[in-house]
């Protein structure tokens, strides 16, 4: 995910960087060229404007139908001259870089030698030489005024080339642009739709895994109330069957002894059988305790412990147990010993329940950095059953109790190996 | 009328029922004046470019009883194709609303191709005296103060000009009180070099001034003999570009020296300034007026100039083309005009108007110059080519809301004065001397029109009729500023204005429902300068150095 954020940022920043250096560039451009070009165009337009003015004044000049001497036209022209020199000196100011120094001399000469002309007309108008004034004008200015229109022309012309070329670049840009943007999405969308599946596998697999948890609790809820009621109800049972039994049984022997006083032989019968019945009695009480609680576990450690259940269990059962051990023995703590007994018990008890095989093997490897204890068998396996008994969910709550992994695995040819492995940091710390 | 027409009708009027009173009414009275005026063009089919531009009319005191008269200015057949005998027409005030007919007793049943019309006492003798600008001859009549006028154009030295002459302006541009001419010329034409131009490609229709050489206008000087100089040329206002046709006096500088403006059609329009010095510089581009806001040159025809926001500094009003919008300058404080043609409403009101005659007046005396424009095309192909531009034209009359914006009403003024009509001259003056200012328009091969304005009753105004002394006797530059405590108005004697027509030369203050000004004060153009405190509404006459005396009634 921060990867993808990563990624977000850093195509966001260099797009940015570009989009800007591109604007520059295209501002650059505009400022430069377009907008320079276009000012001198518009003056150069009003430059030309001033050049018909002079045409058409130099016309009615020629002409001769007006009442009045060539003087009169002097006003006129004075404003025309105002304009111009006006539009020249700003057109000078715009024009574009690329103007030659030639070009650029040409107009400002020009224009100073049509003035200069024009003086003379003007100056042969007040000497009454109208007639010598109007031949020169046909002679001399007409043909400065259509040199300097025809260079101003060309000029227009000129700038609408560069501004086509400028216009071409501009296009260019956008299109690039246009092009970054399409680019910048994808590289955007890429990863936000990566990081997007991600999270929604991520979380999918989280609920699912909460899903699991919550069922395998409440599983775990109800076997423990149904296990403590079966529990109560077999030491019920047992209390009433056979202590209930066994106690009748001395009452009614005790009765009879007491009537089998006066013959010594039948008494002393009589009271060894009692004892026999207490001492099975008692026998049943030690084997219930110890169901109930390997108190032997205590004493006794771990090792023995499961070396006094096993012989118990084949006796009962009927499965030959093959038990086997790997490395130096440790001494375990006992809330981990314990754990191990019942993760044995609960996996022997699964096979002579569902395995349907006649042997067992278990196993105890003492491995330096942790202890894995096995216990297979060479029956059915676990087959296609979905839901998990209450053994195994009690295993696995006992692995994780003692830090432990417990690992269901079914063996090749049948049968089910249960492997619970505890790292010796656990197995010491608490030592 | 058309179902559209009618429509608009229909809901202008339900508006004029719920909107609030406009404070005046028009109706049209030309039948019942007795004046009975149909212009002449001479058209007969060939479209001559002088056919469609005309007439101007005038609203002045030929006679000096105090009552206005009418002058209509006519054209008449062309050579070779006489058909008929049209002159002007001189109507006389009767006093009682109606006019009579006196051209042959006046001496003005003259034949000629006449355009406009300029009224001026240019001998200081007390009479007004006429110029007809024509296609051909202008002519000068002096007013013998008997009721006649002579034709003393050669004896003035203005014979001997054929020209395509369109509005002029009295005024003294030198100051020596003396009134001089100015006289716009539109374009080098004859029937002989008449140029085809055609706006559906097949027939024949008037041409735009492009396809003709410009003309420059001319400038004569009063010489007090009876004479005039040509100083069209020394002037400097000699410009063989202008296509002018309208001219209005301005003092765009303030320095008491009149100004001039002239509108251009399809060139760039002139302001002159007067450099006192008789010589006259174009400060046109640089005040703002010479192009559109976007640079073009406009068809200007008339042209106004008022203190339409009682600043104190003059704008300018000048018609246009159709799609070229009416022209509203103001004057900014940097000293360049700004086109609020657009912002005021007018603009967009205008767009399809092809305008001519104009005037500031204040119709409804509420003491804001409002602002009328007289609209008709060139050419009645153009409905054709156009369909939103029509022909006929109703005119505009914009009210001043004295807060910068203008709203047409003409569609409510009353007396048909929306009617659409190919108008042309637009001229303005109290004919009844009621206190209010009526209106008379001229239309294109078509009547004239007199409407009579009647304000709302309590509404009233201060009307100054200025006799100069050592100015020019119609103290024409003279400026009035009145003030009240609504604020100042000015107001400017003046000739020319509008379009090819003259107005009166006594000026209305509209002082709304007030009984006085607090103060009245006169710049004369000979540079002085009187105030009178606290003047009631009514009529005054004010000789220069003088008192203001109140004129009957």
């Amino acid at each position: 995910m921060l990867a993808g954020l990563a990624v977000t940022l850093s195509a966001v920043a260099v797009y940015s960087a570009y989009t800007i250096d591109q604007l520059r560039g295209l501002r650059e451009l505009q400022a430069t060229t377009i907008d320079r070009n276009r000012t001198d165009s518009l003056l150069l337009l009003r430059i030309q404007n001033n050049l018909n003015s002079l045409a058409l004044a130099m016309r009615d000049m020629v002409d001769g139908n007006e009442p009045y001497p060539l003087t009169a036209w002097q006003a006129q022209f004075k404003r025309i001259r105002t304009d111009l020199e006006d539009a020249l000196a700003k057109e000078e100011r715009y024009s574009p870089s690329d103007r030659t120094s030639g070009q650029r001399s040409y107009l400002t000469s020009s224009v100073a030698q049509f003035w200069d002309a024009l003086d003379r007309v003007f100056a042969l108008g007040r000497e009454g030489k109208e007639g010598e004034g109007r031949t020169m004008i046909q002679l001399s200015l007409q043909a400065r005024q259509e040199a300097l229109s025809t260079a101003v022309a060309r000029l227009l012309v000129q700038n609408n080339e560069t501004e086509q070329e400028a216009a071409r670049r501009t296009h260019e840009i956008y299109t690039r642009a246009e092009r970054n943007v399409y680019i910048f999405l994808v590289a955007m969308l890429v990863p936000i739709v990566l990081t997007s599946l991600y999270l929604v596998q991520y979380n999918r697999r989280m609920f699912e895994q909460v899903a699991t948890l919550s069922e395998r609790r409440s599983e775990l809820a109800q076997q423990l109330i149904s296990m403590q009621e079966s529990t109560f109800r077999s030491i019920s049972r047992e209390l009433h069957d056979d202590f209930g039994q066994v106690l009748t049984a001395i009452g009614t022997m005790l009765q009879r002894s007491e009537r089998r006083l006066e013959d010594p032989g039948a008494l002393r019968a009589d009271l060894r059988e009692v004892q026999e019945i207490v001492q099975a009695a008692l026998e049943k009480v030690r084997s219930l305790s110890r169901a109930l609680h390997p108190a032997s576990l205590d004493e006794i450690g771990f090792e023995s412990a499961l070396g006094q259940y096993l012989p118990g269990f084949e006796k009962q059962t009927g499965i030959a147990i093959r038990y086997e051990k790997d490395g130096p023995s440790r001494e375990l703590d006992r809330e981990v010993a314990i754990h191990l007994y019942r993760v044995v018990q609960e996996a022997l008890s699964n096979i002579a329940r569902h395995s349907k095989s006649k042997q067992a093997a278990v196993r105890l490897r003492f491995l330096p950095e942790s202890l894995v204890l096995e216990v297979e068998d060479e029956g059915v396996g676990f087959g296609k059953t979905g839901k998990q008994g209450m053994g195994l969910v009690s295993m696995r709550e006992r692995a994780d109790l003692v830090n432990g992994r417990v690992e269901f695995l079914d063996r090749t040819g049948g049968g089910v190996l249960v492997r619970l492995t505890v790292p010796t940091a656990r197995e010491e710390s608490d030592g | 009328m058309t179902r559209r027409e009618f429509t608009l009708g229909a809901v202008a009027a339900a508006a004029a029922r719920a909107a609030a009173p406009l404070g005046f009414r028009l109706t049209d009275i030309t039948a019942a004046a007795g004046i009975a005026f149909q212009h002449n063009s001479g058209a007969f089919g060939a479209k001559y470019l002088p056919e469609t531009m005309a007439p101007g009319c005038a609203f002045f005191d030929y006679d000096g009883d105090g009552w206005l008269d009418i002058l209509l200015v006519n054209g008449m057949d062309w050579p070779g194709h006489k058909r008929q005998r049209s002159t002007m027409k001189l109507y006389r005030n009767n006093r009682n609303g109606t006019f009579t007919d006196v051209t042959e007793r006046a001496g003005l049943a003259v034949e000629m191709y006449g355009m406009g019309v300029a009224i001026a006492d240019y001998n200081n003798d007390g009479f007004p005296d006429i110029l007809v600008t024509a296609v051909g001859q202008n002519r000068l009549f002096q007013n013998d103060g008997r009721g006649r006028f002579l034709d003393v154009t050669e004896k003035a030295g203005l014979g001997g000009r054929q020209a395509f002459s369109t509005s002029a302006a009295w005024f003294d541009f030198d100051r020596d009180g003396l009134l001089d001419l100015v006289v716009c010329n539109y374009v080098k034409w004859s029937p002989e070099h008449d140029v085809f131009c055609s706006l559906d490609g097949k027939k024949k229709s008037y041409c735009t001034p492009e396809a003709y050489h410009g003309e420059t206008c001319w400038m004569f000087r009063n010489r007090g003999n009876g004479t005039f100089e040509d100083v069209t040329a020394k002037s400097g206002i000699f410009d063989t570009s202008s296509k002018s046709l309208g001219v209005a006096l301005v003092d765009y500088d303030r320095d008491g020296w009149a100004d001039l403006l002239i509108a251009n059609d399809t060139q760039p329009n002139k302001l002159y300034r007067n450099l006192r010095n008789g010589t006259f510089e174009d400060v046109a581009v640089r005040a703002g007026v010479a192009f559109s806001e976007d640079g073009k040159a406009r068809a200007g025809m008339g042209v106004d100039v008022g203190d339409f926001d009682n600043s104190g500094a003059s704008g300018i009003v000048i018609t246009n083309f159709d799609n070229e919008m009416m022209a509203l300058y103001k004057l900014a404080r940097d000293g360049t005009y700004k086109d609020v043609a657009y912002k005021s409403g007018v603009g967009t009101a205008s767009i399809n108007s092809l305008g001519f005659g104009c005037a500031f007046v204040d119709v409804n005396l509420d003491g804001y110059l409002d602002l009328l424009a007289a609209n008709g095309h060139i050419d009645e192909t153009v409905r054709h080519i156009h369909g939103n531009v029509g022909y006929a034209q109703a005119p505009h009359l914009f009210l001043n809301d004295g807060k910068g914006g203008f709203h047409d009403v003409a569609a409510l003024a009353g007396g048909g004065f929306a009617a659409p009509k190919v108008a042309r001259g637009l001229a303005y003056g109290d004919f009844d001397r009621d206190g209010d200012v009526d209106i008379l328009l001229t239309t294109n091969q078509g009547p004239a029109y007199l409407y009579r304005n009647d304000v709302t009753p309590g509404y009233r105004s201060l009307r100054v009729r200025l006799i100069g002394t050592k100015s020019n006797r119609d103290a024409i530059g003279a400026v009035v500023r009145v003030t009240t405590p609504d604020g100042t108005q000015s107001r400017m004697v003046k000739t020319g204005s509008s379009y090819l027509s003259q107005s009166e030369p006594t000026l209305t203050f509209g002082l709304a429902r007030r009984d006085r000004a607090d103060r009245v004060a006169i710049e004369w153009p000979s540079g002085g300068v009187q105030g009178f405190e606290g003047v009631a509404v009514g009529a005054y006459e004010c000789v220069e150095g003088g008192r203001l005396s109140a004129k009957n009634p």
